[in-house]
């Protein structure tokens, strides 16, 4: 470990009237102690790799046995020797931090690694463009596809969304330009609903609207499970947006004559744009992976529905109906819908993150 | 403002002074009451949906606690075929909460030691790639976990919970007498704790950014060594935010549905904390493989589940709100 570095301001050599000096006292190489520490980060894998191989160890006992106890002794070894008591006590703390964020990362990498590879197998432009019909679970994959989910999933979240972002968005609006004493309670109503168990939503729906009321499943009957799931996000972020636009804007609109509402139309909202933009992204990104909610109410469909009224399919609920098969090819399906979620949601929070950095470089 | 009189305008009729003109912070234009009456009506909406859910839940749920008593939340039997029927989620409640408590103690080391080395330890390059990859993962809905836990995780887990068994098997909760480690809340845990790990993350990180870099600077120049200025002044300065995030984290496993039901075998014997066994519970499972072929007091039943589960998540996470609002300050 290098020792750590001084801030530019505080190196003597920016300071006026300071003669720089020659050299820099933590920069001098030594090579004893870069061996100790090349050797502390080394050995203990080389010995490990080998007795794990050598006796025939279960890789899992060797990380944790073997691997993990000779990495300690090693680097609190190396520790000690250079920077004495303190050095030991931060070789266990980098080795410690080190070790559970690899494992993070091996975990977090194994999602994304799995459904991208197998996913990949299953995707054709057969894939993407074909309905469910006279599929199988054991039907090859050269025929039949997602597409019938894909439009699903875009109409039943897009109309969640025509329905969400203008209710959140106005809920903001509520809560930041107004001085209404139920503000908090409101907020807090609207944070407990992101409480609310997906299943719960799905639930209530279904036993309020179909079983009571005794109206038949429908991709609609969907949009609204998804409605209290997104509206908190939307609620949030778009509260967060508003709130960051200076006062001082809103004040020299107001200034200036214009009425309340055209001080937010034509002032705040497009100030705090990107930031609204953000919560349209994000509350779409929440809800479309939602599997409960929709199993709930909106049923199947292996046909391509263009009726919002009638049950059709969503890739989650795709998803869900191949899994539970045990073919190969019911499963390479499963991996193929789980992989076009997987790149619509990195689609929608890559254009989050360019609408969020196009704030940031303007403000600069 | 003043409340001043105002003087009559110019040009107008000498020696009547206008009455002191009223001030008010309420809109007085025709649009602007149209459109705080929008905000307004938004917000009225929003609780209204919060208390419908909330009033038609306990309406629905009404029969099944008048009917099963303090057994619906104790006892372990679900039977809806017997007149009347007996609806007990005893062990899927404490189910929910054995695999949230494992997920948690799985996912705490991890996030905060990833968020310490996102925030101390990684340089900017790393530490930008490491955000957005947690950040992303945090996004990838849970059916996809729940594949990814099902087909590639649970042989990998269950193999960890043989070794486990073989190794530590003396001590009772490693116990395993079925010799099946498929579908145990031990492997229920980790999909948990995958799901939470970047929640957590993010929420510790945010602490650690937004922390006060003199303090820890100051513990480095009195002579603290990275260690002691960890868990001597960031833990304790931060812990408010780290257990708000916890708590929140703990919210998502208990409402978690799909990626445990394909992983976990539901099971009404009760598992009190053989956590390698393949029995365990989860009342959002439990409801999402009920309701299909429920009738009508059964559903009533698995309302009365979802108002118990709803009500455990809210507390949770109004806990994890309040104590995040206390550890940051600078957000109000």
């Amino acid at each position: 470990m290098s020792p750590q570095q001084l801030r530019p301001s505080m190196d003597p050599g920016n300071l006026p009237g300071m003669p720089r000096p020659t050299t820099e006292p933590w920069r001098i190489p030594n090579p004893s102690r870069r061996l100790k520490v090349t050797l502390a980060s080394v050995l203990p894998m080389l010995v490990a790799v080998a007795l794990t191989f050598g006796f025939k160890i279960d890789p899992a006992v060797g990380l944790i046995l073997v691997f993990l106890p000779l990495q300690i002794i090693a680097s609190v070894w190396a520790g000690r020797n250079i920077y004495g008591r303190k050095g030991q006590d931060d070789a266990l703390l980098v080795i410690f931090t080190i070790f559970f964020s690899a494992f993070v990362g091996v975990l977090l990498v194994s999602v994304i690694w799995s459904v991208v590879e197998a996913g990949f197998k299953a995707l054709s432009w057969q894939y993407l463009t074909q309905n469910n019909v006279y599929i199988t679970a054991t039907t090859s994959l050269q025929y039949g596809g997602v597409a019938h989910a894909v439009l699903g999933t875009l109409m039943i979240v897009g109309l969640t969304t025509l329905i969400t972002v203008p209710l959140g968005i106005m809920v903001a609006v509520y809560l930041t330009e107004t001085r209404e004493k139920p503000r908090n309670a409101v907020r807090t109503l609207v944070q407990a609903m992101s409480g609310l168990p997906s299943v719960v939503s799905g639930l209530f729906v279904y036993s309020a609207l179909i079983v009571g009321l005794g109206l038949r499943y429908g991709g609609w009957l969907g949009s609204i499970a998804l409605i209290p799931l997104m509206l908190p996000t939307v609620t949030r972020v778009a509260e967060e947006a508003l709130r960051l636009v200076p006062q001082e804007l809103r004040n020299g609109a107001l200034a200036l004559g214009a009425p309340a509402y055209r001080a937010f139309l034509q002032v705040t909202m497009p100030a705090a744009k990107s930031g609204l933009i953000t919560a349209l992204i994000l509350g779409i990104a929440r809800v479309i992976g939602e599997t409960a909610p929709l199993l709930l109410t909106v049923n199947y469909a292996n046909n391509t529905v263009w009726n919002i009224g009638d049950p059709m399919a969503s890739l989650p609920t795709y998803l869900f109906q191949y899994i539970g098969n045990n073919y190969d090819t019911s499963l390479q399906r499963a991996w193929g819908a789980a992989l076009v979620v997987l790149i619509l949601v990195a689609i929608l929070f890559t254009a989050a993150r360019l609408v969020s950095r196009g704030k940031k470089a303007r403000k600069a | 403002m003043s409340d001043a009189p105002i003087n009559a305008p110019a040009g107008g009729q000498t020696g009547s002074v206008p009455a002191k003109r009223k001030l008010s912070t309420k809109p007085h234009s025709k649009a602007d009451r149209v459109f705080y009456g929008l905000a307004r009506g938004a917000s009225i909406g929003a609780i209204v949906l919060v208390a419908l859910i909330l009033v038609f839940l306990l309406i629905r749920s009404g029969a099944t606690f008048g009917q099963q008593g303090i057994g619906f939340i104790t006892g372990n039997v679900w039977n809806g075929s017997v007149n009347p029927p007996v609806l007990q989620i005893g062990p899927m409640l404490w189910g929910s909460i054995l695999i949230a408590i494992i997920g948690v103690i799985f996912a705490v080391p991890m996030s905060i030691a990833t968020a310490y080395f996102i925030e101390f330890m990684a340089n900017k390059r790393v530490a930008k790639v490491a955000t957005v990859i947690v950040d992303l993962l945090a996004a990838i809905p849970s059916i996809v976990i729940g594949l990814w836990g099902l087909i590639i995780f649970t042989p990998v887990a269950a193999h960890w919970a043989e070794l486990l068994n073989k190794g530590l098997g003396f001590i009772p909760i490693f116990g395993n007498s079925t010799g099946n480690f498929v579908g145990s809340p031990f492997i229920a845990g980790w999909i948990v704790a995958v799901m939470i790990v970047p929640i957590i993350t993010s929420v510790t990180r945010e602490i650690f950014s937004q922390m006060d870099r003199d303090i820890i600077n100051a513990a480095l120049a009195l002579g603290g060594s990275k260690s002691t200025s960890f868990f001597k002044v960031i833990l304790p300065t931060g812990s408010g935010g780290i257990v708000g995030g916890v708590l929140l984290g703990l919210g998502r496993a208990l409402g978690e549905t799909v990626a445990i039901y394909f992983v976990l075998n539901l099971s009404f014997d009760i598992n009190w904390g053989q956590v390698l066994e393949n029995r365990g519970g989860s009342v959002a499972s439990i409801i999402l493989s009920k309701f299909g072929e429920a009738t009508t007091q059964e559903i009533s039943g698995l309302m009365a589940a979802g108002l118990v589960l709803f009500v455990i998540t809210l507390v949770v996470n109004w806990v994890a709100a309040w104590i995040v609002n206390l550890a940051q300050p600078w957000r109000r």
